[in-house]
């Protein structure tokens, strides 16, 4: 294993000049707990499986026999997907698709449309009881990202790299590998009023997976440019080598040349054993499928990366299944062994002890329609079901429940802002003091909102 | 003991806002608060309350309080003003002995139980459900279900009934903290004799105290200033710091890193060589300010400057709501920006267009002037938000109340959407008055998911003139209908006929790749069939159960029983197609290929060299059905094999497709041939029927519609070009309502439309308008208006603000460095008429702009270099690094752009799943780059270009990877640098080949260590120079002297 985190740079921006001209000074007060966790921390860092579109609760992780009993009963609900929606007057129960049973020692119950996951229920502390604030896609996935529903603002990787503080040499420390776009545009994984160093940086799986990578001249013409550049820079920089802005651009220079080193070498699995590559499906030479997508973010955390979000699908094509449930066969089917690889992996080499898994989606699909035989579902945010698994979360329990037909979130409530919450205690913030001084105000990840949810603490 | 400084309490700072109304809990406020507990103030600080609903006598104790009677108000509370007055009850007999010994059992027996049961979620800092329990003043006006506390009446009070699990349930069952019998009795007694408690003792407006609100120092009016504002006084202040703070006073910097300086400073351009030697030679003390004047007077200036005041309003080319529709007019808001900069609007006019599209001042009669309406793009291009933006208005107005209060004012306005401001003098109130001024605004529509396109543009011309542009359009649109209605009068006069006449001869199905022979006639014996001259007959192909098209050849021979030797083959159509005629005729009988979709067509539009077949010909009206043939003698492999020599007729789905013969002449027919699936990929095949149609006028008609296809096709006339702004005009007047927590669906009283409590909160003076005019004159007359805009000017020039937080001169804000320079800026610029060029040029004639960068020294004394006593080296912007480099490529387009090339308005389809993500190139200087909301530019995000969804103040200055990256790799990059080598290609001296491309970049020679380091590296690429050439640009156009400004 190759952990090659290096603080650099943080001696420079933590004391000298290059502070006041790089960040602002507003900044400075509200980044003195840069680098600093509230305290000892259980995770050291993340991988954020994100299901575009809502992936429908009753039919992979939430198993609800009343459901099926009950299909075709008529039900009212207030609800806000379906409110003034014309051909939407009467609803009706519609029963899952898929079957469930019981896994592992702890029975936790899983459809058919997971059975690799399935296997690794023992590990996973699974979320039946989530609720979000909105039931449209780019509200949903822009709040299960950054916390808030409607602006911008920072994402959650952006706030734990801004809260880690590490510098890490080669790599960007939040990374975003989406094949596709999901919905509200490059704002997942923006800083936003973070400094800039806590972006994310999108990987496209393929030909030049990060922007800018891919060099168009020779390594040998490549160093000869920096060189002279370097040469150039140091005699513009003799009378005002107390800048250290100046300095910083020569060695920024370097770290980008070594990315395009590190980052091709991240995602070259030539040297994966075909078993692993078997476990991820994933087939030599080709890019393409979330097992790629899985491999390059075990190869990320094991290069340092501290926050590694993963999204499956872009804006159409996803789990937005309102005309289809059978459309979630084929989406499980790309995310099952891959998922399920990258757990086992993490965990037959001990990373998964200090590195923490969350799946997620925007929001559940209602376990209701507007006549019992409609082949799709809808939106909802009452109720959805997550996981976390590995780092300092509770192995092999089911946390909340929805009510009998999977309506609503009733027996412990996980909001959004609770389940961020808890991600930031497991990574060692509080989530009420990981705060950022922005046009005269503290922000945070979960606003004035969340708690975190103890009992998924191991 | 057990007692709060209130003051304390009140002090603590609350650090964040809710945008949403769910309310949960925290530990954290309790430890906090048991940090807190001491002693409590003498009784002298302490004022007991209660209030009086009927008496709004002035006259009582003037005592500045903040009680608030929404839902608690038996009466309607119409704003007053802001402060609420409060009476002290002490007309019972009290004296300080009685009123002591109360709150002593408050803080003794009272407190501690609220602290205990209710403080966790009722207290300043978690107002749960509205309500704080915190002082008289909070309980009495009570939360979102009334008053908490009835004094003297504990069976009316909330209070009682929650912790009593009458009504409300409080402290709620799962917090196992209920209170006993004994606890409850405690409250009781307390109500009972009157619930009395100490207030706290400061008067707030929002988030300020009043008295402090009052004194704050950017509300004060301007000081007064004696004596004109020179360069040299400006210095005087500046210098003065400098000794203050025993920093050295740097030297003028030389004339080449002044040109380099304020070149960028004013244009966001280098140099010439040229400008460099004017300036060189220009010996006269004035040399400076003829530059400065020269770049003033240059259109690039009001290119950049006015880019920085793009950043400030937040520009961009997108809505931002779920589909980031494009804004095509908004360019010509940007356009106005950069021409008012450049005509030195002066700055008050250029701030009341923007807010009220006209100037207040002017003639009321007159109608709004289109330069006005454009300005009023600054309110539209505010962020839309959602699905059905209509339904997140709320959000957008937020938007716009933000903005206003940040750009004009430096007051973070939004703050009090939900709650007063926690730290300025803004209330709740004050939001919903201003709110209510753009709610009675009616602001272009940019379009959303659910409706689809944008309206509510505003004319830019009369109306008389869009009137007859209008009218025009009618009447093309007339003349293109009356074409097309003769056209399907014919059709339908066909359509009639035919189906009076027809007889099915025969109908089948041919399977998949199956061949099926034309019978005879329905009978299945060959009897003729017998056909007057006219009569149609037709073979039609339909699709079966309409899964759409198969190509289907056709073969069919009509022989006449009259003359042996006549006969007609469909095979003599082939060669024919490529005439490009709808009909065709052969020996007096016309061959018909027909659209049978609805009423019958013509297929006429003729098409050569079907996908890329030359020998393939076919015809269509749109792209099915169509008629189509190979006329090579051999196959064509396409969508599938098409035998050589063969016509084929393609249907669509539901689109039946038919081939027609008409009769030349009175007699007796025999039809044969065969019906073949060419295409056996699907599963279903086709059918055909034949059809013979006994109507000898069909001839004629459809000669006739053949007639009128052939003439030229009719274009539909385009539509009608009016010019529009995306503005912002008056809509329907109306106070709204304050909205519960910024919880649109829980609204309460409608707020009276006015200015600031702080500022006097002045009416409306005439309510049937929105009050944009009125607020716009409210703005520029307050003192925040010239300070913020002063500070503004200098902070572009200097990189740094004399209040380095340019948006917040509220209490979170930065105090001023220069607190009189500061107000002699914004006097000057009220005195000279809000000229933003006579500002620069008092700025750019002072020593402090004049000098060296910042030396190490100077920069180890003073590292944010707030006393100035160097210049502060900057970085390029992204923009000026961009323009730099089309610059020295040469390439760079100075001319004004104007709109981007977003598809037609008509035509767009964007959803959340596919929203709109276009990047357009252009060679345009990078202020007119396309700037969208939801996708941050993928260039100006690398470089820290504004934020296009909120006010940018400042450009931040990072250095990540990805900037070294772009100069590594990127293609724009490289394009730049080979294009800047190439351009002095022709010269052959390598000195002087070096010292054209410094001069184009570095406004220098090469210096002779730099030659050197560039000879070696030349030699190492002896064996192909050019190569050499370009790394050299590409080293130049990366260096650090390139990206900084000394």
């Amino acid at each position: 294993m190759r952990l090659q985190r290096r603080s650099f740079l943080q001696s420079a921006i933590c004391g000298s000049p290059i502070l006041s001209s790089v960040i602002n000074k507003e900044n400075l007060i509200a980044s003195n707990g840069i680098g600093q966790t509230h305290f000892a921390p259980k995770a050291k860092r993340v991988i954020f499986l994100f299901m575009t579109g809502g992936v429908s609760h009753v039919d992979t992780f939430d198993p609800k026999p009343a459901l099926t009993r009950d299909h075709g009963k008529e039900i009212k609900a207030d609800h806000p997907e379906i409110k003034d929606r014309p051909g939407y007057e009467r609803i009706f129960l519609k029963k899952p698709q898929w079957e469930f049973q019981p896994y592992g020692q702890s029975g936790t119950e899983v459809s058919q449309l997971f059975p690799y996951v399935a296997q690794c229920v023992d590990d996973i502390a699974m979320i039946r009881s989530m609720h979000t604030s909105h039931s449209n896609h780019y509200n949903a996935t822009l709040g299960m990202h950054t916390g808030s529903f409607s602006f911008s603002r920072p994402s959650i990787g952006s706030w734990v790299t801004h809260g880690l503080g590490t510098e890490n040499r080669d790599l960007p420390n939040f990374m975003v590998i989406a094949p596709q776009q999901t919905y509200a545009g490059t704002q997942v994984y923006s800083s936003d009023f973070l400094p800039a160093r806590c972006q994310g940086t999108l990987v496209i799986p393929g030909r030049e997976p990060i922007r800018n990578i891919q060099p168009r001249i020779t390594t040998a013409e490549q160093k000869e440019q920096i060189n002279l550049l370097k040469a150039i820079n140091n005699l513009y920089l003799a009378d005002r080598n107390h800048d250290t802005r100046l300095s910083a651009q020569n060695s920024m220079m370097d770290t980008a040349f070594g990315m395009q080193t590190a980052v091709p070498d991240a995602f070259n699995f030539s040297q994966e054993s075909e078993q692993t590559l078997k476990l991820y499906g994933v087939e030599p030479g080709k890019t393409t499928g979330f097992g790629w997508q899985c491999l390059a973010a075990r190869r990320l955390i094991e290069r340092g990366v501290e926050f590694v979000e993963l999204i499956d699908t872009g804006s159409s094509g996803n789990w937005d299944a309102h005309g289809d449930m059978m459309t979630h066969v084929s989406l499980a089917k790309n995310v099952d062994q891959p998922i399920a690889a990258l757990l086992k992996d993490l965990k037959r080499s001990g990373l998964l002890s200090e590195t923490l898994v969350v799946w997620t989606t925007e929001f559940g699909r209602t376990p209701f329609n507007s006549s019992a035989d409609a082949k799709g579902r809808e939106h909802h945010p009452w109720a959805f079901t997550s996981w976390m698994a590995g780092a300092g979360v509770k192995p092999g329990i089911v946390h909340g429940a929805t009510d009998e037909h999977g309506l609503r979130a009733t027996d412990d409530p996980v909001h959004v802002h609770d389940f961020h919450a808890t991600i930031l205690h497991l990574m060692g913030f509080d989530h009420e003091k990981l705060t950022y001084r922005h046009a005269g105000r503290d922000y945070r990840l979960t606003d004035v909102h969340g708690t975190v949810v103890k009992s998924l603490l191991s | 003991m057990t007692r709060i400084h209130h003051a304390q309490i009140v002090a603590n700072q609350i650090p964040f806002c809710s945008t949403q109304t769910s309310w949960s809990n925290s530990d954290d406020f309790l430890i906090r608060l048991n940090t807190k507990r001491h002693e409590i103030a003498s009784n002298s600080e302490l004022i007991s309350v209660t209030m009086d609903y009927e008496t709004k006598n002035k006259a009582a104790l003037q005592t500045h309080n903040p009680f608030r009677f929404r839902r608690a108000n038996p009466m309607k509370w119409n704003h007053r003003i802001g402060f609420r007055f409060i009476i002290v009850l002490c007309g019972f007999g009290w004296n300080a002995s009685t009123r002591a010994d109360e709150f002593d059992f408050f803080e003794s027996q009272v407190r501690p139980l609220l602290f205990d049961h209710c403080y966790k979620c009722h207290s300043e800092k978690k107002t749960g459900g509205g309500l704080s329990l915190e002082s008289p003043s909070d309980w009495l006006k009570g939360g979102d279900s009334g008053p908490a506390i009835v004094p003297f009446d504990p069976d009316s009070s909330l209070l009682l009934e929650a912790v009593r699990y009458q009504s409300l349930e409080m402290p709620p069952q799962e917090e196992n903290n209920r209170l006993t019998p004994a606890q409850i009795a405690v409250l009781e007694t307390w109500i009972r004799r009157g619930a009395h408690a100490p207030e706290r003792v400061t008067a707030k407006i929002g988030g300020m105290d009043h008295d402090a609100a009052k004194k704050w120092w950017s509300f004060q009016p301007l000081a007064a200033i004696n004596s004109p504002l020179t360069s040299k006084l400006i210095d005087q202040q500046i210098d003065s710091q400098i000794d203050e703070h025993n920093l050295p006073h740097l030297p003028i910097a030389d004339k080449r890193t002044l040109l380099r300086r304020v070149t960028y400073d004013l244009t966001g351009l280098p140099p010439t060589p040229d400008e460099l030697q004017d300036f060189l030679d220009d010996s006269s003390e004035q040399a400076f300010s003829h530059v400065v004047d020269r770049l003033l007077d240059s259109p690039q200036y009001g290119v950049h400057w006015g880019r920085h005041w793009l950043d400030v309003v937040r520009y961009a080319d997108t809505a931002g709501e779920n589909t980031d529709r494009p804004l095509p007019h908004a360019w010509r808001y940007r356009n106005w920006v950069f021409d008012a900069w450049n005509q030195d609007l002066p700055f008050d006019e250029f701030a009341m267009k923007q807010i009220a599209g006209r100037l207040p001042s002017h003639d009321l009669q007159a109608e709004l002037d289109g330069e006005g309406i454009i300005a009023t793009g600054y309110l539209a291009v505010a962020r839309r938000f959602g699905h059905d933006i209509d339904k997140d208005m709320h959000l957008t107005y937020e938007d716009v109340i933000d903005n206003l209060g940040k750009s004009f004012l430096g007051l973070s306005l939004s703050c009090a959407r939900c709650h007063d401001h926690k730290y300025d003098p803004v209330t709740q109130e004050d939001y919903y008055a201003l709110y209510g001024i753009f709610a009675s605004s009616k602001f272009s529509y940019p379009g959303c998911e659910p409706f689809g396109q944008p309206k509510d543009l505003i004319p830019l011309v009369g109306e008389e003139q869009v009137k007859t542009i209008q009218a025009k359009h009618r009447m093309e649109i007339a003349a293109f209908e009356s074409v097309l209605g003769v056209e399907s009068a014919q059709s339908e006069t066909i359509a009639d006929l035919m189906s009076q006449s027809s007889r099915v001869i025969n109908e089948q199905r041919v399977n998949e790749g199956q061949t099926v022979p034309i019978p005879s006639n329905d009978s299945g014996n060959s009897k003729p069939i017998s056909m007057r001259k006219g009569e149609l007959l037709t073979i039609t192909i339909m699709p079966n159960e309409n899964h759409g098209a198969d190509t289907t050849q056709i073969v069919w021979q009509i022989q006449s029983d009259l003359h042996a030797e006549q006969s007609w083959h469909s095979d003599e159509l082939i060669d024919h197609f490529s005439k490009g005629q709808p009909t065709i005729r052969i020996r007096q009988a016309d061959w018909l290929l027909i659209d049978r979709s609805s009423t019958p067509q013509l297929l006429r539009n003729p098409n050569q060299n079907v996908s890329n077949v030359p020998a393939l010909v076919s015809f269509t009206n749109a792209e099915l059905p169509s008629a189509l043939v190979n006329q090579s003698k051999d196959s064509v492999a396409v969508w599938t094999n098409l035998p050589g020599r063969a016509l084929f007729l393609h249907p669509g789905p539901q689109q039946n497709v038919a081939i027609g013969w008409i009769c030349p002449e009175d007699g007796s027919y025999s039809i044969s041939g065969s019906i073949t699936d060419s295409h056996p990929a699907g599963l279903d095949g086709v059918s055909f029927r034949v059809e013979h149609f006994s109507e000898p006028a069909l001839g004629r008609e459809f000669a006739t519609l053949s007639e009128l296809n052939l003439r030229p096709k009719p274009v539909r006339p385009p539509d009608p070009v009016i010019p529009v702004a995306y503005g912002v005009v008056d809509g329907t007047p109306q106070n709204s309502a304050l909205h519960l927590r910024g919880d649109p669906e829980q609204p309460q009283d409608a707020i009276d439309r006015r200015w600031l409590d702080i500022f006097g909160g002045k009416v409306l003076k005439r309510p049937d308008k929105s009050g944009r005019e009125e607020l716009a004159e409210w703005i520029a007359a307050n003192p925040l208006f010239s300070r913020v805009i002063g500070n503004r000017i200098w902070q572009w020039h200097f990189g740094q603000g004399l209040v380095e937080t340019a948006n917040n001169f509220g209490s979170r804000g930065a105090a001023p460095t220069h607190p009189i320079l500061l107000d002699q800026l914004a006097s000057h610029l009220v005195s000279s008429g809000f000229s933003i060029k006579s500002l620069h040029r008092l700025i750019l004639g002072t020593q402090a702009y004049q000098r060296c960068s910042q030396s190490g020294p100077s920069q180890q004394l003073d590292p944010n270099n707030r006393w100035l006593s160097g210049f502060s080296r900057r970085r390029l912007t992204a923009e000026e690094i961009r323009d730099s480099l089309l610059f020295a490529g040469g390439e760079i387009n100075l001319n004004t752009a104007t709109s981007h090339p977003f598809p037609p308005e008509r035509e767009w389809t964007y959803t959340q799943h596919n929203p709109f993500t276009a990047v357009y190139p252009s060679n345009h200087r990078s202020a007119f780059l396309m700037v969208p909301r939801q996708q941050r530019h993928p260039y100006l995000a690398i470089f820290d270009g504004a934020d296009p969804n909120t006010s940018t103040p400042r450009r931040q200055q990072t250095i990540v990877p990805a900037q070294s990256l772009y100069f590594l790799n990127a293609p724009f990059f490289h394009e730049q640098a080979k294009l800047f080598s190439t351009r002095f290609s022709n010269i052959q001296d390598t000195r002087q080949r070096l010292n054209a491309m410094h001069q184009t970049v570095f406004t220098r020679d090469v210096h002779q260590e730099e030659f050197d380091l560039y000879r070696k590296h030349l030699g190492s690429h002896a064996e192909s120079l050019e190569t050499g050439w370009v790394g050299i640009a590409r080293v130049l156009l990366s260096s650090n002297e390139f990206l900084y400004i000394d």
